[in-house]
């Protein structure tokens, strides 16, 4: 039995499994509900021999991290709402190089200054975000605390791997939350493991050159390198959870705080009869449908359950169902929805009270 | 007679404007990198302006930063590789405006880099607009045609002035319309990357530069105008020093 596990909090465990990948450089500014991130840093990131930067904003972070991560740092920088938005210039300057670097975004809900509380409503930012451009991120959407510290240690790894921002779509309440948590082995990560770092080298010998990547090897071949990324990363790293899904004739959509409720939702659908099952997507990008391939005959529909204001992952489902099903969605803004509120809402789709969506 | 030997460092190239004062800064700073022997240690932050040309035509390692985020990116690569020199060369709209936010906290937290900052009292990259920051009063621009009005657009600052009361390692400002002013310059530059070298903490160098396209003068009209105008708002000397060389 792995005796490692602590109760944390998701904003302690996502900064302790960076600092367990090797994350030895962190920038970024306070911002509820994600600020627990930056403080735990500020404690511990020095006693790995990491750097801690409280930048003078978001903007200076990022292109600490961007200054960072092309030295060859394993780095994170992590962010909500109004705060994230600025970090959008730093995320399209490492996409224009693809350098690896780690994001986490904790939603809360509301436009401008919105509420400090959990949302799920940034999700359009977060996965058609990125800054100007073709740019775009992998995406993982920790549902528990356990998985805060996991989906943050191995994003280091994907990041490397497509040379590409990993974004860590957490929620005020899986955040905020305290439950217990299985940390993973610390490792250390070598600055010099690559051949794209700036170091500072003889002269003589091949330089790098850290800007836009068309300027380095060209528009055609640059255009390839991202598009062919793209693709595999897209291929690649879909995932997903499954939860008695192989005879439901409702399917609920849900990732992080959502899709835990959804999970009870199901088991007290199931004992009224009511043959409900739960997809929960553990990648936003690339979004899961390999999994809606894969749904049995006997799914009649889809139902999202997003805080939010309008249906905004309903869009990727209709994208991933190619509008063969009707999709609902339950919308429950900044209340985290209850497993009652879903069972209902369901039982007003299965008697055709609800009209399906389209979009909005 | 004395013979000039052209820096090594220099291999490709650039493509500044005739008279362009950004040229003579590259110069300075290769050779003074490679007099100290830190050529092969040198990271070079160019700025998504006039700087940019920096990137290609040195045998550095080389980054170009976000549009005035140079003294972050700096930070960044200086706290992962501290044994490596890293150096900033942008313009003013970049350091002292879009990113005077940037600068000041860089300078704040004392990062032991070498910042320098070409003052050409214009935005040359695209196309010749006012600087809040460095444009003379009554000084004509494309976005300031009547000439800069202090009512509507503000004074210039002299950012010497703020960033020697930060507790940095050296400030200074040079000029390079003689060979005189060069050579100070020059011997400004040096002190930032002998600084470095010893560990020390934030060093600028701010450097008053002609922009003859965008002024629309010819290079020795700008030259006069830096002389007899510019220099007197801003003037050259060492504004702090750590060290204790303060004039």
């Amino acid at each position: 039995m792995n005796t490692d596990y602590v109760l944390m909090k998701g904003n302690e465990a996502i900064a302790e499994g960076a600092l367990r990948a090797g994350c030895r450089f962190y920038a970024g500014y306070p911002i509820t509900p994600q600020s627990e991130i930056l403080e735990y840093m500020s404690l511990n990131m020095g006693k790995r021999g990491g750097t801690f930067i409280q930048g003078e904003n978001e903007i200076s972070s990022m292109s600490m991290i961007w200054g960072a991560a092309a030295a060859g740092a394993r780095c994170m920088s992590s962010s909500s709402g109004p705060g994230y938005d600025l970090k959008q210039e730093g995320i399209s300057y490492l996409s224009s190089y693809n350098l690896p670097a780690v994001i986490v975004y904790a939603m809360r809900y509301g436009l401008g200054d919105g509420e400090i509380t959990a949302g799920q409503d940034s999700y359009w930012e977060a996965v058609r975000g990125g800054g100007h451009g073709d740019s775009r991120q992998i995406v993982l959407a920790p549902a528990s605390v356990n998985e805060c510290a996991s989906l943050t240690y191995e994003a280091f790894d994907i990041a490397e791997k497509y040379r590409n921002v990993v974004i860590i779509l957490s929620d005020g309440a899986v955040s905020q939350m305290i439950e217990k948590c299985n940390l993973p082995e610390p490792k250390e990560h070598d600055i010099d493991e690559f051949d794209w770092v700036i170091s500072g080298k003889p002269l003589g010998t091949k330089k790098n050159k850290v800007t836009n990547l068309d300027r380095t090897i060209g528009y055609e071949a640059s255009d390839k390198y991202v598009l062919d990324k793209y693709k595999t990363m897209f291929e690649n790293e879909q995932r997903w959870e499954e939860f008695e899904t192989d005879d439901a004739e409702l399917v609920l959509v849900a990732y992080g705080i959502s899709s835990r409720v959804c999970k009870t939702a199901v088991r007290q659908a199931r004992k009224n009869g009511i043959k409900l099952g739960l997809l929960r997507p553990v990648t936003v990008w690339p979004f899961p449908r390999k999994a809606f391939e894969k749904m049995p005959e006997s799914v009649k529909g889809y139902v999202t359950v997003e805080m939010s204001l309008s249906t905004q992952m309903g869009e990727d489902v209709l994208l991933a169902v190619k509008h063969s099903k009707p999709l609902y969605s339950y919308l429950t803004t900044y209340h985290i929805p209850t497993a009652d509120g879903i069972v209902d809402y369901c039982n007003s789709v299965i008697a055709g009270d609800v009209e399906p969506r389209e979009v909005i | 007679m004395a013979t000039y030997r052209k820096p090594v460092s220099i291999i490709n190239e650039a493509g500044w404007c005739g008279g362009c004062g950004h040229g003579v800064v590259q110069r300075l700073i290769t050779e003074c990198l490679e007099e100290l022997g830190l050529q092969d240690k040198a990271v070079c932050v160019v700025d998504i302006a006039c700087s940019y040309w920096s990137l290609d035509a040195l045998d550095y390692d080389a980054i170009a930063g976000p549009h005035g985020r140079c003294a972050a990116v700096a930070t960044g690569i200086k706290k992962v590789r501290p044994d490596s020199t890293v150096y900033v060369h942008a313009g003013d709209g970049s350091s002292y405006v879009i990113g005077l936010s940037e600068t000041c906290y860089t300078a704040i937290r004392d990062i032991p880099i070498t910042m320098i900052v070409v003052n050409n009292g214009i935005f040359g990259m695209t196309g010749g607009q006012m600087n809040l920051a460095t444009t003379l009063i009554g000084d004509k621009t494309v976005s300031s045609k009547e000439g800069r009005d202090a009512d509507t657009m503000g004074h210039p600052v002299d950012m010497l002035n703020i960033i020697k009361n930060l507790d940095v390692e050296f400030a200074a400002r040079g000029a390079l319309y003689d060979a005189k002013h060069i050579d100070e310059t020059k011997r400004y530059i040096k002190r930032g990357f002998e600084n470095q070298m010893n560990k020390k903490g934030f060093s600028i160098i701010e450097v008053l530069s002609p922009c003859p396209t965008n002024w629309k003068m010819t290079p020795i009209q700008a030259m006069e105008k830096i002389k007899n105008e510019n220099e007197k708002m801003f003037p050259v000397g060492i504004y702090t020093d750590r060290g204790g060389e303060t004039v």
